[in-house]
């Protein structure tokens, strides 16, 4: 042992100028890695982690920008209860997440499918372009187009359907109607966003699964079932989460196509947020609606992980 | 279902010797239907809106609707950009300065802040990045409230400011280039501490160059969201000059559009015509930076 010490101990004095080089080296890679770190941080601190302490603290305030807030203690969180119309903008809310959210991941799978087909490059090159259009495009803008093209008199969409002897549709102006109107409308417009996704994910899949299957006699159906799906699925997953979270959020497809309307019967959650907030001036309770919406979608992203072990396969 | 499995390169006239002939045919004609269909309901209202913007705008409302143009009044795109009122050109240099300033701001601290994370060791950094990455399940719609707050006890209400500042770093962006450096072999970097260069001169000049992908992926994803922002200009803007162009067009709409849909729908073609022409250059890059935006993680 006293050998070993004494052994190290002389090396260690031979080589200090080298241990001393590799201290100055070690601080200035603390220092640039905090520097490096330094604006995203702030940024972060600044615009997101602060603002997110200080919703918990506004949930007990009642504040009207004006006056300064005042500490009403659980006065919001109880009247979350007692808000009918949260419970029906809620209600809507979940209604357009799931059927956006289906129909969206729906067709983008089909359309990626398709899409990657075999094909003239001229064409796959169109086809990608007209499908990927509606995503380029602003959002406010398309809902703009929309509300035109959905007019129960004048419009675009009813005249196209009386030419083909069915009768006009009240899109937008009959409650039942407006939210399929809404749907449709996300489900035209995202569509081509997830197509790309899932795209991305077919072209991932190694070329030599499929010639390695057809080799062993495997036929479309179960080239399908065990090489595609599974190994999609972490795509899947992903575009999931990604839709969901998005359809959650949706604010000026309802504010242009409908203004939440006829009635509340496309009010989403976060307009109705933004009405509590900003027409309403409770600022309190707009944060409080907020926190919900943000527990929900935490809850969700882990239920899916948790899901997720069941059927996405990791290769 | 199927039928669509048809999507692999493999040669499918060998893949498949049992199969029916007569099938195969039908499936591949009902996919093309299906193609060519969704195709056509995607585009129809972008010519749509192209066709009617053009048309005399004391007839725009009249139908048979167009869905290419029968008349050319291309003074209608005119009117717009020097219409009295509304100086839309102001807008579109509103949109974009603050789509560029935010894209920029983005790329460079998500990327210093991603090589940090990914090839500088110091206390803390681990911590530091789950900061980071549970940021990621906070959706900035739920935080709009404070915010707005802060933006407005900062005294950027009705300024560009409160667009660009919290766009200036993104937990996705951090996240996607850490990963892209990760990928970069360590001896590359090693090799250039050795020769005495400097974690900036690294940083900028070695290892930036090779994450090209990555960066033009959160590059175009930063753009195409603050030049389609609607919710924060409504938040935050409050004079028509500091107006960007969504919210713009909106109001157009509100203010000239129950009489004249023809001008509202050139103002939407302007908005497109940059975005399309990008798109047209640039498609390979977009699909491809969905592609690298990780899904492989």
């Amino acid at each position: 042992m006293a050998t070993v010490a004494s052994h190290s101990a002389s090396s260690s004095v031979s080589a200090k100028g080298w241990f001393a080089q590799r201290h100055t080296n070690r601080v200035q890679e603390i220092f640039a890695g905090y520097l490096f770190v330094l604006p995203a941080a702030l940024s972060l601190f600044v615009f997101l982690v602060a603002p997110i302490l200080a919703a918990f603290v506004l949930v007990f305030m009642r504040y009207d920008v004006l006056s300064p807030p005042e500490y009403v203690g659980l006065h919001n969180l109880s009247q979350l209860f007692a808000d009918a119309r949260l419970r029906e903008i809620y209600w809507n809310t979940l209604r357009f997440v799931v059927f956006a959210t289906l129909f969206n991941n729906l067709l983008g799978i089909l359309l990626a499918m398709g899409v990657n087909r075999t094909m003239h490059a001229a064409v796959k090159y169109l086809l990608r372009t007209a499908l990927f259009f509606p995503v380029l495009t602003t959002t406010a803008s398309l809902a703009l187009v929309w509300n035109f093209l959905l007019t129960q008199d004048r419009g675009v969409i009813n005249f196209l359907l009386q030419q083909i002897g069915l009768d006009p549709v009240p899109w937008l102006s009959s409650s039942s109607w407006a939210m399929v109107s809404v749907v449709l409308f996300d489900v035209w417009r995202a569509c081509g966003f997830l197509m790309v996704i899932y795209l991305a994910g077919l072209q991932a899949i190694p070329e030599s699964l499929y010639e390695a299957a057809s080799i062993d006699g495997a036929n479309q159906l179960q080239r399908m079932r065990y090489i595609t799906l599974p190994l999609l699925s972490p795509t899947a997953f992903f575009a999931l989460i990604v839709s969901l979270i998005g359809a959650a959020q949706v604010f000026d497809n309802v504010w242009v196509l409908t203004g939440g309307g006829p009635a509340d019967a496309t009010r989403l959650i976060v307009l109705y947020i933004y009405e509590i907030g900003f027409k309403r001036f409770e600022m309190g309770y707009a944060a409080a609606v907020s926190l919900t919406l943000f527990l929900i979608l935490i809850g969700l992203t882990l239920f899916q992980f948790r899901m997720s072990r069941r059927w996405v396969h990791y290769d | 279902m199927a039928t669509s499995s048809l999507q692999t390169s493999t040669q499918q006239t060998q893949s498949a010797p049992f199969q029916p002939k007569l099938l195969l045919r039908l499936g591949e004609l009902l996919i093309w239907i299906f193609l060519v269909g969704m195709a056509l309901v995607e585009f129809a209202p972008i010519s749509w809106i192209f066709a009617t913007s053009l048309r005399n705008p004391s007839e725009s409302f009249n139908l048979p609707p167009d869905f290419w143009p029968t008349s050319f009044r291309w003074d209608n795109y005119l009117a717009v950009i020097q219409s009295p009122q509304i100086n839309f050109l102001l807008f579109f240099w509103n949109s974009l300065k603050i789509a560029l300033l935010a894209t920029l701001a983005q790329l460079l601290t998500c990327s210093m802040a991603g090589f940090s994370f990914a090839r500088l060791r110091y206390p803390g950094r681990d911590t530091l990045f789950f900061v980071f990455l549970s940021s990621l399940m906070v959706p900035a719609t739920v935080i709009m409230i404070p915010t707005f707050i802060l933006i407005r006890s900062i005294n950027l209400l009705d300024s560009h400011w409160a667009l660009i500042l919290p766009a200036t770093t993104s937990a996705f962006g951090v996240f996607l280039l850490r990963q892209a450096f990760m990928g970069l072999p360590s001896e590359l970097t090693d090799a250039a501490r050795i020769d005495g260069a400097n974690y900036w001169r690294i940083y900028w000049q070695i290892a930036l160059p090779l994450v090209g992908p990555a960066l033009s992926a959160l590059g175009i994803f930063t753009f195409l969201a603050a030049w389609n922002n609607f919710l924060g200009p409504v938040l935050y803007l409050r004079s028509w000059d500091n107006y960007t162009f969504p919210i713009a067009i909106v109001m157009l709409n509100g203010y000239m559009g129950s009489g004249n849909r023809a001008h509202v729908l050139a103002a939407v073609m302007i908005s497109i015509f940059p975005v399309l022409l990008f798109f047209l250059l640039a498609q390979r890059f977009v699909i491809r930076g969905i592609a690298v935006t990780g899904l492989k993680g």
